[in-house]
């Protein structure tokens, strides 16, 4: 069986991560951004799973992947009740109506 | 000998009573006094007092027996060795009390230690000077416990008053400069606050803050002095300056800031007894500094005779007096002494002449009298100047609390602060007040020099030594022996140098004696002629405050006095009953209540009660007697003999009579004695037989003259249009200064660059979550800039020939080294072993090592180092250079 070459899951995830940084960046949206922020820690699993191949015997990666998936599972959780709180405040999820610390 | 003394003389525990007991006075009465009502805070107020005093009385008994045991045993040994005279004390008797020991720091020789130690010390002089601080203070207290009596700030004003003796007893036995410093500033503490003790009138806090400013410049020169004496003589404490004072005798030369090239040189102790000087003029009142004693009449009655009469004005006396030494080693700041006294003497009798104010005639005739007890001590006549400040605590202190008595007694008639104190509306009043009139009127006689009552013997005294002694430099009768025998023994060393130091040591010009005693005897003929004015004008004649009305100004402008004072009986309908003047004398409660018609007659003024009447017929009774204590020129020196210890050496050494002097004595008593004929037979003249028409006639005759005096000379206005104003314009200067340069340059400018900063960083603090990231995504790029090339960064360490070189570590680095030696590493090595090479350069040799560093993307850094090992560098140590530590 030939496998897929490991540099080819590290480029998927640069690309993965590429694309959460930048729609980060640029998009106004707060939920978009959380979006994004899922994708970049995606990107970070698929490398975890990836480099997990050369040391198959530990499963570090795979367990590290888990761990990942569960904390993106709770930074959703908070950030999706910061975006209610947010959107209850201002009417709006655009994140530069989020400027309130300002003067 | 044995003495039977309760404590030891050098551990005097008495003294703590008397010092602890006002001290606990003043804490109770302010602490707790409000709360305990009046009654409470007056019997603790007289009840301390009365501790002190029975403390001071009991100390003075000790120290005079133990001073008789002391002669007797002197003269016990004398008679032994055959030498019948010679029982004479040289050095004063003391009791001394180590309360704690203060602090100590290096002596200007840096060889010793200077010691200043909370010490307290009570010998002959401050003796005295206890028992009068304490004994006119105790009755002081028991007279304000009456003149206070409304006032709803009983407990404060005794709070004060017993805090003041505190300070006062600390100036007094304080047994060191610093400690007299202390008790110094404590008693002009107290004297701001009890001028200024009803502070709600505009003019007794001006009054109080004038008094405070005077001091302290004067305390510039108190200062000075000590700096002077901790230096040249080494020490603070009156013994350890007695023994050091040889030291003031080093000459100081000064150079003038405006021209460095010229120069004078004088003596320490002239320059420390000036600077002194300074100090002793601010408290005791004297020209310069003396305009602010008048304006502290503003505080209450019983303040101006114990503070601003009896007590603390005389402290700068009692300073120069222990300080003797110190001042007679320099004939020309005695001499200084002597010319300010006898100036002010004069001068602040002139202004007393026309003053209608009953208190301000007093306090110019204090500051005349402080005068003439300068001029005492200025011409080395220590024991009589002092036995003035004796003499005068009595009379003005009597003086002043009957002067309080009548401003009672008026102002219970006429409701109004000004005009109770004017003696124009006074006169008649022997026939309301007869204990207050025998008691100010033997307290007259005492201060014009009646003979054989107590001021006559402390004047004349004063007036006779100023024109018969002669104070002369220490060392001038051993320098005039040697010039003396150098004129039989010419070959004698030292004759040159004996002769030019006789003719540099000043002594004053023959003139100023006779000067000086011309100028107290003018002043003592002004003196009897305003004292006599005040008794006539308000005890004799007919009474004039029955019509009074208390709403109209009243005129202190003479040109304004054809507008009656008096009024006419129809003007009372207007009399203002609800004036709202402070009330001096019976706070604030009573304001408003007084609905008396005074168009007809009232009722009298009454004499004043007991508590105030009997401690000034005790005044009297001492101004008239005490004289005998020091009674001159008739030999009966109680009082001279006692305190002649304290001044022993200065007598025996600096302080002469002039030739033929002796003589003089009787004949110059006869100026004296006329000068208060003429000054009280003057007056009763003019005041009495001629119902004071003569004066307003002289006044009307020099208008200009009259208005001159009445206004004090203008000082006041030219001390405002000089230093104030003068202070001012500084003042204005650094206001500038502060705007323009320090608000204007240093703070705009400081904060205009922090506020561009923040200006431009605000930007990038915007809020937007969005601008944070992109930092964050900046930040990691440059980080991965930085890290994906390869660093090769090296270390070198020497230890003799051998030089180690050490690569810093990275991760991924590879390493490959060329040390110049032909075995240059064809492979990239890794691990522990790769990052460090030792080489071998021997001295003046230089080496190339070339390392090549890759890292895990592959990408390559090459870095050379050149290792150098020269000749050692010589030592600084070698060069000669000084202060290597530990060279020598």
């Amino acid at each position: 069986m030939n496998a897929i070459p490991i540099p080819a899951f590290l480029v998927v995830a640069a690309i993965l991560f590429g694309i959460g940084a930048v729609g980060f960046l640029v998009r106004r949206n707060v939920l978009v951004a959380l979006m994004s922020i899922e994708l970049m820690l995606n990107a970070v699993n698929v490398t975890f799973v990836a480099f997990n191949r050369l040391h198959a015997d530990a499963h570090v990666g795979q367990l590290f992947a888990f761990f990942n998936i569960a904390v993106a599972a709770a930074e959703a959780a908070v950030g999706l009740a910061i975006v209610l709180s947010f959107f209850r405040l201002r009417r709006t999820v655009r994140s530069d109506a989020g400027d309130l610390l300002k003067n | 000998m044995e003495h039977h003394l309760l404590f030891q003389p050098d551990d005097w525990t008495p003294l703590a009573w008397i010092l602890g007991a006002p001290l606990f006075g003043a804490f109770f009465n302010g602490v707790f006094g409000k709360r305990l009502g009046k009654n409470a805070v007056r019997t603790m107020a007289v009840a301390v007092m009365a501790v002190s005093f029975a403390a001071a009385l009991y100390t003075f008994l000790q120290l005079h027996e133990f001073r008789h045991g002391l002669e007797a045993a002197m003269g016990a040994a004398a008679s032994h060795g055959g030498v019948k005279e010679g029982a004479e004390l040289t050095e004063p008797t003391r009791f001394t009390w180590l309360a704690w020991k203060w602090l100590s720091m290096p002596s200007a020789d840096g060889g010793g230690r200077l010691g200043i130690d909370a010490k307290f010390m009570v010998d002959e002089l401050s003796g005295v000077m206890m028992l009068v601080v304490t004994g006119v203070g105790f009755l002081i207290h028991v007279y304000s416990t009456s003149y206070m009596a409304k006032d709803p700030s009983y407990h404060r004003f005794f709070a004060y008053l017993n805090l003041f003796i505190f300070a006062m007893l600390v100036l007094i036995l304080g047994a060191n400069m610093p400690l007299l410093f202390v008790g110094w500033e404590g008693v002009g503490l107290c004297s701001y606050l009890l001028i200024g003790f009803w502070f709600d009138k505009e003019a007794n806090a001006a009054a109080g803050r004038k008094a405070f400013i005077a001091n302290r410049i004067g305390d510039v020169g108190m200062l000075g002095g000590m700096f002077l004496l901790a230096y040249y003589a080494g020490a603070l404490d009156w013994t350890g300056i007695t023994h050091g004072s040889q030291g003031l005798l080093q000459p100081i030369t000064l150079y003038q800031a405006a021209d460095p090239a010229k120069s004078i040189t004088v003596s320490a102790a002239t320059l420390t007894g000036l600077a002194l000087l300074l100090g002793c003029t601010g408290k005791s009142a004297q020209i310069p500094l003396y305009v602010w004693l008048p304006d502290a009449m503003a505080g209450p009655t019983p303040v101006s005779a114990l503070i601003h009469a009896a007590t603390m004005v005389t402290s700068g006396l009692y300073l120069i007096a222990r300080l003797n030494v110190v001042f007679t080693f320099s004939p020309f700041a005695m001499a200084v002494v002597a010319s300010v006294g006898a100036a002010t003497a004069l001068f602040a009798a002139t202004i007393g002449l026309v003053q209608n104010d009953i208190k301000k005639v007093l306090a110019y005739s204090t500051v005349s009298q402080l005068g003439y007890m300068f001029l005492g001590v200025g011409t080395g006549a220590f024991a009589m100047g002092f036995f003035h400040v004796f003499t005068h605590a009595f009379f003005k202190a009597a003086l002043f609390l009957g002067s309080g008595s009548v401003i009672h007694a008026m102002h219970a008639r006429i409701h109004d602060d000004v005009k109770s104190q004017d003696m124009r509306l006074m006169g008649g009043l022997k026939k309301y007040m007869p204990w207050t009139y025998f008691s100010m009127g033997a307290a007259t006689l005492a201060i014009a020099g009646m003979p054989l009552f107590s001021g006559f013997f402390s004047k004349d005294g004063i007036l006779f030594h100023a024109y018969a002694n002669r104070v002369v430099h220490p060392f001038k009768h051993t320098a005039e022996h040697i010039v003396e025998l150098c004129k039989t023994n010419p070959k004698m060393p030292a004759c040159g140098a004996a002769e030019q130091q006789l003719a540099a040591y000043w002594e004053a010009p023959r003139w100023l004696g006779p000067t000086l005693f011309t100028v107290g005897v003018i002043a003592a003929a002004l003196t009897a002629f305003y004292m006599f004015r005040l008794m006539f004008m308000t005890f004799w004649g007919e009474f004039k405050g029955w019509k009074v009305d208390s709403a109209a100004p009243l005129a202190l402008d003479p040109f304004a006095n054809e507008e009656p004072l008096v009024d006419e009986p129809e003007a009372h309908e207007a009399h203002a009953h609800g004036e709202q003047a402070h009330d001096e004398e019976h706070g604030h409660e009573e304001h408003g209540h007084h609905h008396e018609d005074l168009a007809t007659p009232a009722a009298p003024p009454a004499e004043a009660p007991w508590t105030m009447a009997l401690p000034v017929a005790i005044l009297a009774v001492f101004a008239v007697f005490a004289g005998f204590l020091y009674a001159e020129p008739l030999r009966i020196e109680p009082l001279g003999h006692w305190l002649d210890p304290v001044f022993h050496h200065v007598n025996m050494v600096s302080v002469h009579l002039k030739e033929g002097a002796e003589q003089l004595e009787k004949p110059l008593m006869v100026p004296g004695v006329l000068a208060f004929l003429i000054g009280s037979g003057i007056a009763y003249l003019w005041y009495v037989k001629g119902e004071g028409k003569t004066p307003a006639e002289l006044a009307a005759a020099w208008p200009r003259l009259h208005r001159a005096a009445l206004n004090k000379w203008y000082v006041d206005e030219l001390y405002d249009a000089t230093i104030i104003e003068g202070t001012d314009a500084l003042a204005d200067g650094a206001a500038l200064m502060d705007t323009w340069v320090v608000d204007g340059i240093l703070a705009k400018l400081t904060s205009a660059i922090a506020s561009g900063l923040g200006a431009v960083l605000r930007a990038f603090q915007n809020g937007v979550v969005h601008v944070y990231a992109a930092g964050i995504a900046i930040g990691a790029l440059g980080l991965f800039v930085f890290f994906g090339r390869p660093h090769a960064d090296v270390a070198t360490t020497k230890a003799g020939e051998q030089f180690t070189i050490e690569a810093t570590p990275g991760l991924g680095y590879e390493y490959k080294w060329d040390l110049g030696d032909g075995k240059a590493d064809q492979q990239y090595t890794t691990g522990e072993a790769a990052l460090k090479r030792s080489i071998t350069v021997k001295q003046d040799e230089t080496k190339k090592v070339k390392l090549t560093v890759k890292n895990a993307f592959g990408r390559e850094v090459v870095r050379e180092v050149q290792i150098r090992n020269p000749k050692p560098a010589p030592t600084s140590s070698a060069l000669g250079l000084p202060g290597a530590p530990g060279g020598q």
